[in-house]
């Protein structure tokens, strides 16, 4: 029975220039213990994604249709207040480092707290901030830089701050929304070690979000490409990185350069980003892919099966 | 000890100030048209008073020596005699001091408290009625003419309905009373202090619930309230505990730098109430071509801005754990 | 520079206070320009020395007088009008004078930077600290009654520190811009610099700090009236409210206590709005634009 099963999730917003489809007819299935990585460009629709599990999307999106079912319960059917009891005890989130996640005049270790308390009743003040030292000690920060305040740190202490915040209740699943962004390659390390570790010690299940490709087959068993709102192909991470189907997950593969091969030319796209107020009938990604034919413009690509584990939203894989 | 190091920095930038100001002010008296002299001694005097007074504030002596003098009767407290009460300047502001203090302050702390809790309160409502309601209200109280609403008040409150007395700041029947107790004095002018107190509160909680609510609106766009709202924590706490206090700040920073401006706004109202402060006192001086009185007035008022300037700035560092002095 | 002002008037537009303000603004104006008219009329109907021959003390609204007289008889309409005159004269002036020093000196400190820079700020936090209308108060006691204009200057010189903050803020980052290197190394003075290449992007945020400072020296010139240090020779809505309090009118005359009260309150209101809609087209952060992704 896996943890979290989505089903048709399709999100949008409302604009002033009309409705944006921001996510369209997302379905995937994550187990215990398992991480799932969703890479795509900006806007594709990937921290919406995350937002929509968390219930934490702004006023102006609505969710459109699917199911979040985790735990066998639907999470868009739930109250506030359920969502609320979820939230963070069973479903926690780490923010970019970046980010101004942590609020600036409280102390770091009453923020971790608060998490804590917030979601056991019967706990007292004195034991959660045990806790916090233990979670300290598990990312690796000194237990005495606790009752700092958040501009004390620095960019990968505050990221690690963050990622202890984010177990201090124990989840099942962390939501990893880009953080390892905005970070110097040696921190980058650092911080996907300590992902690593929580998973595999933990068993907390992770979905990581990101843009970039490489960190993600670091970190995940199965990977999801997502372009202009849908699912472009899906699978271990093994079979998309080493066979990678659509045209979009080929041409982000081979925008990267490595150290072990020879460098080979670069797959620069172009054209500009598809309406997602009116989008065609036909594939997303026509304008943009090199094998478009005349027929992939005019009808919906459907699902198709390269195996077991790994399949391809495009007319031209087959 | 950061805060020690700040507290002793500024102190020594107020005096700095402070020591500017006097400059100025000596030299406008010196360059000012008509006779120094009769300026700061009142001619009514008898000459031999007058040679006295003279000799003390160095009114005699070359201008460079002069300087001197000013500078040191006014650390030794010697201001001079006022033409219109006869006795020693230094007494005068002495007895006015402590009014304005208590007006003054009771009537910023109050507005600042109420702007910030009115301010939060009509962000949580953004859109509503409520919200349309104090915003509008803000905004017409602040816009009003101090001096004006004050009169205003005066006439609804004090004439019409007759509740508060209509100026002054004791009741003399109370206070000459020797049986008089403390609490009964102490309601005393808390009753007249009623009109002038609201007449403030009215005009400055205004721009405070303003900026306090736009204050509240920007931060709760922040990242940090996603996060506390990922935490699963409950709404009236993420605004009271978490929003709140951060969106507090730069109303702090408003209270700052509108000081000057406040004590024009008390000085107004002294003077309309007959409330026996400082400010009051510098109008009059200045009506009754009573310079001793009006210079010290104002130097002290100065000193007092300066002073809550610095109160304020402590204030805010303490409250914000991003200044490190 | 049509095409910026034409754009921006669209989306002053929308805006509701913005409307308000406006219109609040001409009709004050409207008061102003028909300021000149009722003495023409009739001699009795002159702000100052227009007393009517049958009336002698103040009187409630009549026909020939739509907003009775003051205690000698002369007729409060016209009074409201020429205040409204004084208002707009003293208010633009002041704010403009005190644009205009404050312009100029935020450009420069900005711009020289280190010694200049911080003396002039210096100079800028010390005035800042003073209360305008009680510096007012002490000089005046110094140099006697003062005049109009004396009034005018005199809040200028004690408003344009604020201006100059923002002002030098704002040199601070264009100072880095390109199209200011290349006016260097074109051989350009400083002085030709400041005025020709930074004066023009600066400038719409002074004019924006114009709007409010008229409402702050209407205020001053009114408080200063009001308590009796006003020009005798000008009829402001603030020397309006002290005749009421001084002759003892204050609780009899509602007719003559409201109106100037309630003009001086509505035009700092109609600026006010005025200025919060030009923040609105001058920063494209603060209009309402609906969230995207």
């Amino acid at each position: 029975m896996a943890l979290l099963t989505v089903k048709n999730l399709s999100v949008g917003y409302h604009t002033r220039k009309g409705f944006l489809k921001s996510v369209q007819g997302v379905s995937f299935a994550l187990d215990q213990g398992k991480s799932l990585g969703f890479v795509g460009e900006s806007g594709c629709g990937k921290t919406t994604i995350g937002m929509a599990l968390m219930g934490l999307l702004p006023n102006n999106a609505s969710v459109t249709n699917g199911e979040i079912l985790f735990e066998d319960q639907d999470l868009l059917k739930m109250s506030k207040k359920e969502i609320q009891q979820i939230r963070w005890k069973k479903i926690a989130m780490i923010f970019q480092a970046a980010m101004n996640a942590l609020n600036p005049v409280h102390r770091v270790s009453d923020q971790i707290a608060e998490a804590i308390l917030a979601h056991d009743a019967d706990i007292s003040k004195k034991t959660a901030m045990k806790q916090v030292e233990s979670l300290f000690q598990l990312v690796g920060i000194p237990p005495d830089r606790m009752n700092d305040y958040p501009h004390h740190y620095s960019g990968g202490m505050k990221q690690r701050v963050i990622i202890a915040m984010a177990l201090a209740c124990h989840p099942s699943l962390i939501i990893a929304d880009e953080p390892t962004t905005a970070l110097d390659v040696i921190v980058q390390d650092q911080i996907l070690s300590a992902i690593k570790d929580f998973r595999n010690k933990l068993k907390i299940s992770v979905i990581f979000i990101s843009h970039d490709i490489a960190v993600v087959a670091d970190v995940c068993d199965t990977i999801g490409i997502m372009f202009a709102g849908q699912l472009v192909e899906y699978g271990r991470i093994e079979d998309v990185f080493y066979s990678p189907m659509h045209p979009y997950t080929q041409s982000l593969l081979s925008s990267y350069l490595t150290l072990n091969k020879d460098v080979v030319q670069l797959n620069a796209y172009l054209g500009k980003t598809p309406d997602l107020i009116n989008p065609t009938t036909g594939c997303l990604f026509c304008e943009r892919c090199t094998v478009a034919e005349a027929t992939c413009s005019l009808r919906a690509p459907e699902w198709v099966k390269i195996s077991p584990t790994h399949k391809a939203l495009c007319s031209r894989c087959k | 000890m950061e805060i020690q190091k700040f507290v002793l920095k500024r102190l020594i930038e107020i005096f700095v100030i402070f020591f500017v100001i006097l400059t100025v002010l000596f030299l406008l008296f010196r360059l000012a048209p008509g006779d120094p002299v009769t300026r700061m001694v009142d001619p009514t005097m008898t000459p031999e008073d007058a040679a006295y007074l003279i000799a003390q504030l160095g009114l005699d002596q070359p201008v460079w020596l002069q300087y001197i003098y000013y500078l040191k009767n006014f650390f030794t407290g010697n201001f001079g005699i006022s033409f219109h009460y006869g006795v020693a300047v230094f007494s005068i502001i002495l007895n006015r001091l402590p009014n304005t203090i208590l007006l003054f302050s009771t009537s910023i702390l109050l507005s600042a408290f109420a702007g910030i809790f009115l301010g939060k309160i009509a962000s949580w409502h953004k859109g509503e009625k409520i919200d349309t309601w104090m915003t509008l209200g803000a905004l017409i109280c602040h816009t009003l003419f101090l001096p004006w609403l004050a009169l205003i008040m005066i006439w609804i409150f004090g004439f019409h309905i007759g509740w508060f007395p209509l100026n002054g700041m004791i009741s003399p029947e109370i206070w000459l009373d020797s049986s008089s107790g403390f609490w009964l004095k102490f309601l005393d002018v808390a009753h007249h202090m009623v009109l002038p107190l609201a007449t403030l509160f009215l005009i400055h909680f205004g721009s405070y619930l303003l900026l306090m609510r736009s204050s509240m609106l920007d931060t709760l766009k922040e990242d940090y309230i996603l996060t506390a709202r990922a935490k699963g924590l409950d709404e009236k706490v993420i605004r009271n505990h978490h929003a709140a206090p951060n969106a507090a700040l730069p109303v702090v920073t408003s209270v700052g730098i509108s000081l000057a401006f406040s004590l024009s706004g008390g000085a107004l109202t002294e003077t309309v109430f007959s409330w026996p402060g400082i400010g009051r006192e510098l109008v009059f001086a200045v009506s009754n071509s009573d310079y001793p009185l009006a210079q010290a007035s104002f130097l002290l008022i100065a000193t007092v801005v300066l002073i809550s300037n610095l109160v304020v700035d402590v204030l805010y560092a303490y409250l914000d754990p991003r200044i490190k002095y | 520079m049509v095409d910026r002002f034409l754009e921006g008037w669209s989306v002053y537009k929308e805006s509701l206070i913005g409307k308000i303000g406006l219109t609040l603004l001409v009709i004050f104006a409207l008061m102003a320009l028909c300021s000149f008219f009722p003495p023409m009329i009739d001699p009795m109907y002159h702000p100052m020395t227009g007393v009517d021959p049958q009336i002698s003390h103040s009187t409630s609204p009549s026909w020939r007088h739509w907003l009775g007289t003051d205690f000698i008889g002369r007729d409060i309409l016209c009074q409201l009008l020429a205040g409204a005159r004084i208002a707009f004269m003293v208010g633009i002036s002041a704010a403009f004078m005190s644009i205009l020093l404050g312009t100029t000196v935020g450009m420069i400190a900005g711009y020289s930077g280190k010694i200049v820079d911080t003396l002039l700020m210096r100079l800028a936090d010390m005035i800042m600290v003073m209360p305008t209308l009680l510096v007012v108060l002490i000089l005046s006691s110094l140099f006697g009654q003062l005049n109009i204009w004396t009034i005018v200057l005199l809040i200028a010189l004690f408003r344009w520190p604020g201006v100059s903050r923002v002002i030098r803020a704002q040199t601070l980052s264009l100072k880095e811009r390109p199209f200011i290197e290349a006016a260097k190394v074109t051989g350009a003075s400083h002085f030709r610099i400041i005025f020709r290449h930074i004066m023009p992007n600066v400038l719409p945020l002074s004019l924006l700090y114009m709007t409010f400072r008229v409402t702050s020296a209407i205020i001053i010139e009114a408080a200063l009236a009001f308590l009796g240090f006003g020009d005798p020779s000008t009829v402001s809505w603030g020397m309006m409210l002290q005749w009421v309090w001084k002759t003892g009118h204050m609780f009899q005359a509602p007719y003559w206590l409201l109106p100037p009260g309630i003009c001086i309150s509505l035009l700092t209101l109609s600026f006010y709005m005025l200025g919060r809609a030009m923040e609105e087209v001058l920063d494209p952060r603060l209009r309402k634009e609906v969230a995207q992704e």
